[in-house]
């Protein structure tokens, strides 16, 4: 499918208002930003590089340079040089702009994330079966990281799906909430959910609490979220009861209580985390150790890790006394 | 379909101006999307025609003084059809976040109009603008003032104010000006016996010659005789109206011109009063 031959291309100067937007293209949003530096250079330079287009029933679609178009209509220039190829099939056509954006430019994980359904779709009509992760990393060309990420904005609820890409039309300065933003709640939310189930009756709620308590920020790095995953974890890793983690995560959920999920981590988590790790590392030492005595023969150590343990020694017993 | 390239909300944003402006200005020669001419390199976002002479065209775009208005100005003022009013439409979010106001100075600086649309669909204009053509900038009338005494800028920054709403009431506004500083260095010049009273109160062209041809104004021919210059052009240029688009561009340069000219001459004849150690009294009413 995607070794398909292209056949029928040829170089054609087209009027920009003879050319239509692709009915497929994913992308949503055009950074104004971008678009004034396309539009400096194509004015002094023209364009130098063809678009790519189908024609179909008399007009032509856009595959690849809808920014280049954009310019050329805005900038009023009367034709711009285009490849024409045969018209694609749907999956082909939707892929084709896929591999081009992750290839060159990365879409907005949203962009993605509304189209990727109708990948899995279409692809699921030709090969009879659902993609593989895998499969869909390939076609795509999206790394297996990112298909996840998008997969957690796929599965929002349509009235934040709305909100963020209302958030995302905004110019730059005056955006608030963003995809990782809610990539990282979604995340921390499902954690919450699989180890503390209790804690959450309403999955909307909980999502509308963080959000106002970042817009008003009460929670000021989206990587907090980590941290109310990591309270939600507390009870396996650290031994907590799941009543105070029930009790803690529902505070940081009440919308109408001031409590921040950083405030709530450092006072009560963050240094049993601490101790945790270095319980850790010490067992990764002592382990280390113990093997190098078990082996019966002499205990050879390197001059720099011997001088770090004795240093450690004497700081272990000052410590203990 | 109109504003199709346009987000969801700057659709909206979109929408709501284009009724506005279709309240203000009606139907006329309304066009979304297309060009205004071929020779400007710019297509606005709409554009219509409010009188045989005049075109407003509009720019909706979210990020404050945009490439293609800066692209656009150039090529307005050297185009030789209607004269062009522009604006920019943007959210009220977008102009209220403007840190130092900015881009919204430069947009003011170069002439154009803003309008905003605020979360609730409310329209609103911020700064009213003119032709682009005929535009004056602030900055650009008190550079060309300087060195001019206070009560010459004061009359000109009035003809100024008037010529934002009028540019030909404006231009004759500094014509009278210049002729008010004229007649007073003629008085003087004929207390003086430079030339004779008869001299001095004939009418403006005679008033220059005379000057032009006494001896005591030998040294300053050049300035007489771009006053005689100035008088003769902003006379035809303000007081004939355009009988089509291109008359109507070339009068709105023409003042334009007219305008910065006659603050040139009114420097130089203010030099001439105080080389020849005349007091100027000039009254315009």
């Amino acid at each position: 499918m995607t070794t398909e031959k292209q056949t029928h291309r040829h170089l054609k100067e087209i009027p920009p208002d003879r050319i239509k937007r692709n009915p497929d293209n994913p992308r949503l949003f055009f950074r104004p930003e971008e678009m004034d530096t396309l539009m400096a250079s194509i004015r002094r330079y023209g364009i130098q590089v063809p678009i790519s287009v189908y024609e179909d029933d008399g007009h032509f679609f856009l595959i690849d340079g809808e920014r280049r178009w954009r310019a050329a209509r805005k900038l009023n220039i009367q034709t711009i040089p285009a490849i024409v190829q045969a018209k694609p099939t749907p999956l082909r056509n939707l892929l084709l702009m896929f591999n081009i954006h992750a290839l060159r430019e990365q879409w907005d994980y949203l962009t993605i994330a509304n189209k990727l359904p109708n990948v899995i779709s279409l692809f699921e009509k030709e090969n009879y079966k659902e993609p593989t992760e895998e499969e869909l990393s390939e076609i795509t060309g999206l790394t297996r990281g990112q298909i996840r990420r998008c997969r957690l904005l796929v599965d929002l609820p349509d009235k934040y799906k709305t909100m963020l890409q209302e958030e995302l039309s905004l110019p730059k300065p005056l955006q608030k909430l963003s995809e990782d933003l809610f990539i990282e709640m979604e995340r921390a939310l499902k954690t919450v959910k699989a180890r503390v189930p209790s804690a959450i009756t309403r999955l909307d709620s909980a999502r509308d609490a963080l959000i106002k308590k970042f817009r008003v920020g009460t929670i000021n790095n989206i990587t907090d979220f980590r941290k109310l995953s990591k309270i939600a974890t507390s009870i396996k890793n650290l031994g907590v009861k799941e009543a105070k983690a029930r009790a803690v995560i529902a505070e940081i959920l009440d919308p109408q209580k001031k409590t921040s999920i950083q405030d709530v981590f450092a006072e009560q988590f963050e240094i049993r985390y601490d101790e945790r790790k270095i319980a850790l590392n010490i067992e990764s030492i002592y382990e280390y150790l113990e093997l190098s005595v078990k082996d019966g023969e002499e205990v050879k150590l390197g001059n720099e890790i011997r001088e770090r343990l004795l240093k450690l020694k004497r700081l272990i017993e000052r410590v203990l006394g | 379909m109109a504003f199709d390239t346009f987000d969801p909300r700057l659709k909206t944003v979109a929408e709501k101006a284009l009724a506005f402006f279709k309240d203000k200005y009606g139907n006329t020669g309304l066009k979304t999307d297309t060009e205004i001419a071929p020779e400007i390199g710019w297509t606005p976002s709409f554009h219509l025609k409010p009188g045989s002479f005049r075109i407003v065209a509009v720019e909706v775009a979210d990020n404050l003084y945009p490439q293609a208005l800066k692209i656009a100005a150039s090529d307005i003022l050297r185009y030789n059809g209607p004269p062009i009013s522009v604006y920019q439409v943007c959210s009220l979010q977008v102009y209220q976040g403007d840190k130092n106001q900015t881009n919204i100075n430069s947009l003011l600086r170069h002439g154009f109009g803003i309008v905003t649309v605020d979360d609730n669909g409310t329209v609103k204009t911020q700064h009213k603008c003119i032709p682009l053509a005929q535009h004056i900038s602030e900055e650009e009338l008190h550079s060309a003032l300087s060195g001019l005494s206070n009560a010459f800028r004061i009359m000109f920054e009035d003809a100024h104010s008037t010529y934002l709403a009028n540019e030909g009431q404006g231009l004759q506004q500094v014509g009278q000006i210049v002729e008010a500083m004229i007649s007073s260095i003629a008085k003087r010049a004929a207390k003086r016996r430079v030339i004779t009273p008869a001299e001095a109160s004939g009418n403006l062209a005679a008033v220059i010659d005379a000057l032009y041809g006494a001896r005591g104004f030998r040294n300053h021919r050049a300035a007489l005789g771009g006053a005689r210059d100035f008088v003769k052009d902003f006379r035809n240029t303000a007081s004939h109206p355009p009988k089509n688009a291109m008359q109507a561009a070339q009068k709105i340069k023409k003042c334009r011109t007219g305008f910065l000219d006659g603050v040139g001459i009114a420097k130089k004849l203010s030099d001439v009063a105080k080389a020849k150690g005349y007091k100027i009294q000039a009254h315009v009413t």
